[in-house]
């Protein structure tokens, strides 16, 4: 068994801002990565999707930035670029020859501190337009497109910060103004609220240095308001909650989600564990019974939301067979689920397996890497956790796995949601 | 230290460059090329056998039979059953996975490096005895067509397929979907299956490319113990000439109805991988719609707001593949959106770009190389297109002062020949009562509006 080990060093400037560095000089290549401590959980009643909205703003520009000049100069170099919003955090990363550190560093300080010089009402329905087209594309034009949206109010409840979607909703992206812009940035982009991680090929004394030069004079901000809503709900969703749709989709596909214990709970470790025996990998329970043998399902897909807030969220999958019945594919999924009570080692040790490959395999880039160190120091406070994962996963029993699905998995704590074609062959 | 002027660009720090990883050349007797390159940063092994078992060697009534093959090597083998065979590759955490396309059949293989032995005489076995059970066969022939049709309700690829075969005269195979249609799938049997595959999954004219924490010498053994009967060549090659539908520029709207968005498509005919415009073909379009800082994205999507994004590409196949400029717009500015396509298509075509868009554009493909050298599995893909492609064993070591080398005039020539607006095809999937008048106020050519097929 192969011993996975990032060696990295962590430190923090006065005015909050959280530092690692990850050297590892075999390949010329650097990636720079922060992690903001804001999500779409931070966003109030009328503004969802604005962290989505703001993080394409990041990139029109700042004081010493004119807009599209940040695609421009990374690309010049021959580096890549790109940022995500998630529910608990945005992050902005580049990947780049390692001899252009210093332009990473540069551009992402000069946002941090001075992105609000740059804004105009221009820019804000420019990147208005791109997101509307963004949110038409991936979710409005697409069969299924409104799944999660559909989940989340089930899984969730009113007022708590997962309800509404990342992407958020045509009306509040409408109302987006350029105050909004201002009060978020300084809200919510301020050193004490940030990882930087870099990885790769870094001289760690001297990239600290630079980095204390670029980021060092940014102003520290206030402390970060507490999240709108209420966070905390019941561990279980109470009942089996549903909802039926009838559109234009190719397929009937049924889809689960499960409330399960918040990502800091050590307790996680056993959903994502479990989700694996259900359905990672071809001789998993949902692909051997609905898939293989039965033939009731065209795919299965399993998967366990990262979330903080509360509660996290388990996923399942199915979709079936032109004209099946999505109510047999539902009768189907949940008798697997039921099943896991009869659950065996071999089958863990097969998950644990599965995934050292794939962790490995997740270190293979600078980039991945830091970005795992940025979610394990910003969520945990601890970037060592990513050299601990594997472990953290064998410790998972069989018990556990038993008690979980039959505290978690069960019909007192699921929804349903379920999309059926419109013409049944 | 000197006060921190933010206004100026940092200064770049000196170059590091670096190569390809080397990568060690052996033609075995069972006329396998074998291709090794060693990465051990991390104890990782990306393995992938690629056999010339291609979909463009296939009459059009076999389409999809290659990929259905490939599809069902997973159904089992002669001595044990997929389930078997799953368990036997996850329970050493490996990964193997199979497909096929125009250029052939490929099978892949990730596994850590001491897991190597053992996944490998999976992936053998897997090849050459596959058993091809009937509920298997069905199942796959099953999960095929609940693909096509979920393709034919997904708007971005309805664009693309609609594209093709507007593209490519119907003698080409690439006129037709590489997954084969309704039609051909099914009936394909259990019997078709083999015969495909004794047929044509033979050594000759395909490779084994292993990259990562291994020695040539350790992969060599394995594959004379595994391997060593196997011989012989496909039994069916390609052999076409790529011809467009027609030189003229056409209108057509697949109808969506409720569509919100437009998916746009414009394209025709473009050029094979051996072009000795490669690069200066491959800068062009860089320029052109390749990168964000392209002249198409800064046009749609930064100033205009029409898109979420637009990208524009040359497929450079054994044969010449599509040229096509692919993007998703509001129905609003659909019209508008390929007007500025087609502007952006003529001003390529006509002025080519300029001196200070090729040197961005060199120094990002040159620059970017290096990024995706990181990984077993990149490297050995690009190790892979030697061996399909029949690139000189140096092209990649050579591939940095190659794109550096290309001039503004070079890159302009290029443009000219190969972008050919007034040959476009213009395809766009949307709701055609509220985009079409506008379109035809475009006057680009008739418009055609049809039905999607079901």
């Amino acid at each position: 068994m192969s011993q996975l080990s990032i060696p990295f060093e962590r430190h923090r400037l006065s005015n909050g801002l959280k530092v690692v560095l990850a050297p590892d000089r075999t390949v010329p290549v650097v990636a720079t990565n922060i992690w903001y401590g804001v999500g779409s959980r931070n966003e109030p009643a009328g503004k969802t999707g604005f962290a989505h909205l703001f993080e394409h703003m990041m990139f029109q520009g700042s004081a010493h930035v004119p807009k599209n000049k940040h695609f421009e100069l990374i690309e010049r170099v021959g580096g890549t670029l790109n940022a995500t919003t998630w529910f608990d955090r945005t992050n902005y990363f580049e990947t780049l020859p390692s001899n252009e550190l210093e332009l990473a560093l540069w551009l992402e300080s000069d946002r941090m501190g001075w992105m609000l010089p740059a804004m105009d009402q221009e820019k804000l329905d420019n990147q208005r337009d791109v997101v509307k087209n963004e949110k038409r594309q991936r979710y409005d034009n697409q069969p299924y497109g409104d799944w999660s949206e559909r989940l989340q109010k089930l899984v969730y409840p009113e007022g708590h910060p997962y309800r509404h979607t990342v992407i958020g909703s045509m009306e509040d992206i409408d109302a987006a103004s350029l105050d909004d812009v201002a009060s978020f940035f300084e809200t919510f982009y301020v050193p004490n609220n940030a990882v930087l991680t870099i990885a790769g090929d870094i001289d760690p004394t001297e990239t600290l240095g630079l980095i204390d030069r670029y980021f060092g004079e940014i102003a520290s901000g206030r402390a970060i308001p507490e999240l709108p809503g209420t966070p905390e709900l019941d561990a279980l969703i109470g009942s089996t909650v549903r909802d039926h749709v009838v559109s234009e989709v190719p397929l009937p596909r049924v889809i689960m989600g499960f409330r399960t214990p918040p990502y800091s709970s050590p307790d996680f470790a056993v959903a994502e564990v479990s989700r694996a025996l259900l359905g990672m990998g071809r001789a998993s329970r949902l692909y051997k019974s609905l898939v293989r043998e039965r033939r009731i399902a065209k795919g299965v897909v399993t998967y366990v939301y990262p979330l903080l807030s509360g509660a996290s969220m388990l996923l399942v999958w199915a979709t079936g067979y032109p004209g099946g019945d999505a109510a047999e594919l539902e009768k189907a999924m949940s008798e697997e689920i039921d099943a896991l009570s009869g659950a065996q080692q071999s089958e863990i040790d097969r998950a644990i397996s599965l995934t050292e490959t794939d962790l490995v395999r997740a270190m293979e880039r600078v980039a991945d890497r830091a970005d795992l160190l940025s979610m394990f120091d910003l969520y945990f406070d601890d970037p060592g956790r990513l050299n601990g994962e594997l472990d953290r996963l064998r410790s998972v029993t069989l018990e556990q796995i038993k008690e979980f699905a039959g505290e978690r998995l069960g019909t007192n704590n699921r929804a349903v949601l379920v999309y059926e074609p419109e013409d049944k062959k | 230290m000197s006060p921190l002027d933010r206004t100026a660009t940092p200064v770049s720090g000196a170059l590091r460059d670096f190569d390809f990883p080397p990568v060690d050349r052996r033609s075995l007797a069972n006329g396998l090329d074998l291709r090794v390159a060693k990465m051990n940063r991390l104890p990782m092994v990306s393995l992938s056998l690629f056999i010339r078992a291609s979909e463009a060697a296939l009459t059009d009534g076999n389409a999809g039979l290659a990929v259905l093959a490939a599809d069902a090597l997973e159904g089992g083998t002669k001595r044990r059953n997929g389930s078997e065979l799953a368990e036997a590759l996850e329970q050493i955490g490996a990964h193997v996975s199979a497909g096929a396309g125009w250029e052939g059949t490929s099978i892949g293989l990730s596994c850590l490096a001491d897991r190597l032995p053992k996944a490998f005489a999976i992936l053998a076995e897997t090849v050459l005895q596959p058993d091809f059970p009937e509920d298997e066969v069905a199942r796959a022939r099953d999960q095929h067509l609940a693909g096509l049709r979920q393709r034919t309700m997904d708007p971005a690829s309805l664009a693309s397929d609609a594209a093709r075969e507007r593209y490519f005269d119907p003698s080409v195979p690439y006129a037709r979907s590489v997954d084969g249609s309704e039609a051909t799938i099914s009936g394909v049997s259990r019997g078709d299956l083999r015969g495909f595959v004794d047929a044509n999954y033979r050594p000759e004219l395909g490779g084994l490319v292993a990259v990562g924490d291994v020695e040539t010498s350790e992969v060599e053994a394995m594959v004379l113990e595994h391997f060593g009967d196997w011989s012989g060549a496909p039994a069916s090659l390609a052999d076409f000439e790529v011809q467009p539908v027609t030189r003229e520029r056409r209108v057509c709207i697949v109808h969506r109805p409720g569509s919100v968005q437009s998916e746009i498509r414009v394209g025709h005919v473009g050029a094979e991988r051996a072009t000795p415009d490669y690069y200066p073909l491959s800068i062009a379009n860089m320029v052109l719609g390749g990168m964000f800082t392209s002249r198409l994205n800064l046009n749609l999507r930064e100033e205009n707001g029409f898109t979420y994004g637009v990208r524009s590409r040359f497929a450079f196949r054994s044969a010449a593949g599509p040229f096509q400029v692919a993007t998703a717009v509001g129905n609003d500015v659909t019209a508008p959106a390929i007007r500025e396509i087609m502007a952006e298509l003529a001003g390529m075509a006509e002025g080519g770009p300029s001196d200070d868009e090729v040197a961005a554009a060199r120094d990002y493909a040159a620059g970017i190389f290096g990024l995706q050298l990181e990984t077993a599995g990149q490297v050995a893909t690009r190790v892979g297109h030697l061996v399909v492609y029949g690139l000189p064993d140096d092209h990649f070591d050579r591939y940095r002062t190659n794109v550096r080398a290309v001039t503004t005039e070079e890159a302009a020539d290029a443009a000219a020949r190969h972008m050919r607006p007034h040959e476009a095809q213009i395809v766009v999937v949307g709701d055609a009562d509220v985009i079409g008048p506008a379109i035809e106020g475009l006057d680009l050519a008739r418009v055609e509006v049809i039905a999607p097929e079901a």
